[in-house]
């Protein structure tokens, strides 16, 4: 295997650099080499295996390999910089997600890039649904005793999240602020510890994405409120939505999306935009993203005057949230 | 009789032609991952990770697996030649490791290591089969207090484990602490002696400090004018390959010892394997009859934390298999295989998916037999590279180092930190402080002061936590325990060095 | 090292390692003062050296001085970075060189290093103020930090002090060649394997690492370099599939 993998990509990386000599005039024969795809994120994690599954389409679209580059550091914001800084020759790209492109505005006050302003948005891929969850013993029955419980006695629960700036964390944050009550909140070093304490029941509850909480939940060693998004979702078709359930203020997804350097050719964008929406209609692709409870956005949303106007809303959604907080 | 039939059907699927391949590969790309210095798992495994797209999610599995416990054999690798620990869990074996070889006695050293880490996977791969789902409850009763306690227990183990001043070694785990504090405060989010390096903001890693302090500090120390005669005089020692009856007797409770310590500690999330490997190590010198020979080339001081680092690396399977949540990096990153390939592992994935369960769990007990046959002959060939002459061998050291450490993150910020970290490594040498019990604060410090703030949260401030938890009071005693054995003998410590000083 | 053992601290000795605390007293301003001398080039950002120089000399002579006084009279101004890292740091060390002066040492190596031990947990302190402290049950992000750092300024002293009461061994020797190349080659390998490439990077590394020995016979060198670059540039891009530039970034594009 990886003999078969050293040949090919020798050869991978000999014709790349043959093209490179002969095709300079790259706008319209872009991609001539392959492309690094900046995953700020640990492999594996949610947005990780997302950006996996559609890039690997995308790959045969455009005719060249998608390298993903895991960069971890700072809740995503490392990675984030890196690309916002990386040459806008559409061969540095990055997958970024609600934290990076929209949260961190207003958590990190030192934050060396804008969402908006340093980016060329691509195409939103996937959305992933927030649940709220607690640990099977936690005396609320549904959202509303929920609700009702966490008010009364806001001293005494404790939220678990994956961290500062984590999706978890922030959407918690979100739930709080609707709520207006101030819990303390336990934080974990990612979601895995996170979801170990709460089947333990060591904490009360805690808000995360719906890949990891299904098989918990199946086998009834959490339970789930409800799920922040405006339909019930094939992988938990019991579990009812926030608006069903008593409290639709509360709407939050991890978002998912691609982004370009500032400045990106339009052509490379167009013929990016179409290689993402392509993979999305593609039968196999659309499999892997529902078994993972994703929400695969439509024609429309995928755009990028959509997903700009994604990121404008999401700043403007999470800043009063979080401002407080940090 | 469910276990025997569950075990006949996990072999039937691992003995698959693909399936053995795939063992085969990962035990053969995790020995090469642990020997070379730097390059971790966690990056490997990332980097595996979209091959595996193409391949079915057993073969998938089995193949990460391997490269998981594989690492764990071939870390003791580079500990024991060149003194530079691979993983956070061979940092000990380098230091009775390294000394055998000094002696001349590397290829005992790496057998024995083999040896130790064959018989400990092997139970442990038993103890998964059979104890898996009851063991469960052990990762389920850690909370925050257990695991603060158990961390004071770890720090205790770091003060034992060192062989010259007690004050120095406590020094060094108070600056690996200080040192581990780098990076965001995770309650917070506040950046901590970070200065605004975007690199630091999430820490120092643990390979760069690793690699500075015992990989490009011992270089630096061997390049040291004077320094030619000892390593000429290695060359020239290097006796048997294969380790004495003398050895076997004395390393085979030490296995027994840390298999055991391993499997319970491995299966806690976390630091289990780290402070597995540790406490291995404090309990055979704690036991020996003359612990002043650890430290300066016991072979039980080899044999028990590899054993224990092994063990520990296939029992942290348990959490993942029972409760399908990861309890390290590396599982996480095995969810994310499972998650690409459509089976999202969670507390039903051995009824639902008893061929992954069980195949994996088969597969493990084949990867260890596959390792200790690769690796054995191997042996002859690690202990022929100390004979390449030390001019040739510390450049290549250095590039292996740099390469590797610049993988783990693609971060050229932390090759050069590596490298000042080699410098105060070389000083460190000079003013005969230890590198190990820093190493050992650095692992544990995140985990202590996140665990003891966590425990504090949730009982709102109330101290009395960590006593009135009957694990957590358990593990205080111990460690109250271990001090005054440690402190009792300093009173006689002047008269040690006295001897050590005129046997030289 | 056993023969320098013992009674051989004289006065001379004594003064060269009161300088030396000195200089490490202001080793962070001498640090920031090169640092920033990168900025007349355009390179980073920050205060210039001038600039620099400036505000250290004001915070070590006037500035932490007043504070001081001002923290004596009750008021509890915040007091700058600049000014702290005097209060916190250099002043702290320059007492400890005035005391050296008159000490007799009867081991240098545990004297000095237990200094220097406290002087990286005095820097850590300093670094750590600015961070929030407790706050109510729960830790700041600060709390543990200076917790440690504290613990260590009085290992330190700890150490420094068995250094004043038992013999013990001399300073080591330290050698300049090897650590001088094997850090020049790490620095440059970290400055050239994004634009250069690993082949380029490692091959050159490999050559400036050798430099740190006498030992080192060139064209065995040069063969040895060229092969392990060529199974380098093998390994970890291919056979580990690490992402990693092989080629010079101008080759390629």
């Amino acid at each position: 295997m990886t003999s078969i993998r050293a040949l090919t990509g020798a050869c991978a990386a000999v014709l790349a650099s043959l093209c490179g000599f002969v095709a300079p005039g790259e706008a319209q024969t872009y991609p001539t080499r392959s492309i690094t795809m900046i995953v700020p994120f640990a492999a594996g994690g949610p947005t990780d295996v997302i950006a996996r599954i559609v890039t690997s389409h995308m790959a045969q679209t455009l005719g060249q390999s998608i390298i993903i580059e895991n960069v971890v550091g700072a809740g995503g914001t490392t990675a984030t910089t890196r690309a916002a800084r990386a040459t806008n020759d559409g061969y540095t790209l990055i997958t970024g997600h609600m934290g990076t492109h929209a949260a961190s505005v207003p958590l990190y006050p030192k934050l060396a890039y804008h969402p908006e302003k340093d980016f060329e948005p691509i195409a939103l891929l996937a959305g992933t649904p927030i649940l709220i969850l607690a640990r099977k013993d936690f005396p609320p029955k549904d959202l509303k005793e929920f609700v009702a419980y966490v008010k009364a006695n806001a001293e005494k629960v404790n939220a678990a999240h994956a961290g500062v700036g984590s999706v978890s964390h922030v959407s918690c944050e979100l739930l709080h602020s609707i709520l207006d009550v101030k819990p303390v909140g336990v934080p974990f070093n990612g979601t895995g510890p996170a979801m170990n304490a709460l089947v333990a029941g060591q904490v009360d509850y805690m808000c995360d994405q719906i890949v990891n909480a299904v098989p918990q939940i199946n086998a009834g060693t959490i339970k789930a409120y409800a799920i922040a998004t405006p339909e019930r979702n094939p992988s938990l078709a019991n579990v009812p939505t926030t608006a069903e359930a008593g409290l639709p203020t509360f709407q939050a997804q991890a978002w998912n999306a691609m982004f370009a350097p500032k400045g990106t050719s339009p052509t490379i964008l167009a013929s990016l935009n179409a290689a993402a929406a392509k993979a999305l209609d593609d039968e196999t692709v659309k499999k892997r993203l529902l078994e993972l409870g994703s929400v695969i956005p439509g024609p429309v949303e995928r755009t990028p005057e959509a997903l700009a106007a994604l990121v404008k809303s999401e700043i403007a959604k999470w800043t009063p949230v979080l401002k407080p907080a940090s | 009789m469910e276990l025997f039939a569950n075990l006949a059907h996990g072999f039937a699927v691992a003995f698959s032609p693909i399936n053995l391949l795939m063992c085969l590969i990962g035990a053969l790309v995790g020995t090469l991952v642990g020997v070379l210095p730097g390059i971790g798992t966690i990056a490997t495994v990332a980097m595996l990770l979209p091959i595996t797209f193409g391949l079915p999610p057993v073969g998938a599995l089995i193949m990460l697996a391997g490269i998981y416990y594989g690492a764990q054999y071939g870390g003791s690798t580079t500990s024991i030649l060149v003194n530079i620990p691979g993983e956070a869990t061979s940092v000990v074996t380098a230091i009775d490791g390294h000394q055998m070889a000094r002696q001349g006695r590397a290829g005992p050293a790496l057998a024995i290591a083999a040896i130790g880490s064959f018989f400990a996977g092997c139970v442990a791969t038993i103890l998964i089969a059979v104890l898996g789902a009851p063991l469960t409850k052990l990762a389920l009763a850690f909370g925050p207090a257990e695991y603060f306690s158990l961390m004071v227990l770890g720090l205790i183990f770091a003060v034992v484990l060192a062989k010259g001043s007690v004050l120095k070694a406590i020094a060094m785990i108070v600056f690996g602490l200080l040192l581990s504090m780098v990076g965001s405060d995770i309650e917070t989010g506040a950046s901590r002696m970070a200065f605004n390096i975007p690199e630091l903001a999430d820490g120092l890693g643990f390979a760069t400090v690793a690699m500075g302090v015992f990989g490009f500090a011992e270089i630096i120390r061997n390049l040291d004018a004077g320094a030619e005669m000892n390593r000429d005089l290695v060359q020239q020692k290097i006796t048997g390959l294969m380790p004495t009856r003398k050895d076997l007797i004395d390393s085979a409770p030490a296995i027994l010892r840390g298999t055991a310590l391993g499997s319970i500690l491995g299966i806690l999330p976390g630091g289990g394997a780290v402070i597995a490997s540790f406490a291995a190590y404090t309990l055979e010198k704690k036991l020996a009859k003359d612990p002043r020979r650890f430290g300066r080339g016991a072979i039980e001081g080899v044999a028990a934390p590899e054993s224990a680092n092994n063990a520990a690396a296939q029992t942290s399977f348990i959490p993942l298999l029972t409760l399908g949540i990861p309890p390290n990096a590396v599982m996480a990153l095995m969810v994310g295989a499972m998650t690409i390939h459509g089976i999202v592992p969670g507390p039903q994935v051995m009824q639902k998916q008893p061929d992954l369960v069980w195949g994996m769990i088969a597969s493990m007990w084949i990867g260890n037999l596959m390792l200790i046959i690769i690796n054995l002959p191997l042996v002859g060939i690690w202990v022929r590279l100390l004979r390449v002459p030390y001019r040739l061998m510390f450049p290549s050291i250095v590039i292996f180092c740099a390469i590797g450490i610049y993988s783990v993150n693609n971060a050229p910020v932390d090759v050069i930190l590596a490298g000042v970290f080699g410098l105060v490594g070389y000083w460190l040498i000079k003013h005969d402080f230890e590198p190990a019990p820093l190493l050992l604060g650095m692992v544990l410090g995140p985990l202590m002061e996140e665990n003891l703030r966590r425990a504090l949260l949730i009982s709102r401030g109330d101290w009395s936590v960590f006593l009135t938890r009957p694990l957590s009071a358990v593990l205080l005693a111990i460690a109250a325990f271990l001090l005054v054995l440690t402190f009792l003998p300093m009173l006689r410590a002047k008269r040690d060095e006295v001897f050590t000083e005129s046997e030289n | 090292m056993a023969d320098t053992m013992g009674h051989s601290a004289t006065a001379t000795r004594n003064t060269s390692v009161a300088i030396g605390f000195c200089l490490l007293a202001v080793a962070p301003q001498i640090f920031e003062l090169i640092w920033s001398i990168g900025t007349i080039f355009g390179w980073g950002a920050g205060r210039g050296p001038l600039q620099v120089v400036a505000a250290h000399a004001t915070a070590l002579v006037a500035g932490a001085p007043a504070a001081l006084l001002a923290a004596a009279g009750g008021d509890t101004k915040k007091a700058s970075s600049d000014v702290l890292l005097a209060l916190i740091y250099s002043y702290p060390l320059f007492a400890v060189a005035i005391l050296t002066i008159f000490m007799t040492i009867r081991s240098a190596q545990d004297y000095v290093g237990g200094i220097v031990l406290m002087a990286l947990a005095l820097f850590a302190l300093w670094a750590s103020s600015d961070l929030q402290g407790m706050r109510g049950f729960s830790f700041g992000a600060g709390t543990a930090p200076r917790m440690f750092g504290g613990l260590l300024v009085a290992l330190g002293a700890g150490i420094a002090l068995t250094g004043l009461l038992a013999d013990g061994p001399a300073m080591a020797h330290y050698s300049w060649r090897g650590p001088l190349f094997v850090m020049a080659s790490i620095v440059f390998f970290a400055l050239a394997i994004r634009p250069l490439g690993v082949v380029v990077s490692a091959f050159v590394s490999f050559l400036i690492a050798a430099l740190g020995t006498h030992e080192t016979r060139w064209v065995e060198a040069i063969i040895v370099g060229a092969c392990l670059t060529l199974g380098c540039a093998l390994l970890f891009p291919y056979v580990l599939g690490l992402p990693m530039p092989m080629f010079p970034r101008f080759l390629v594009q």
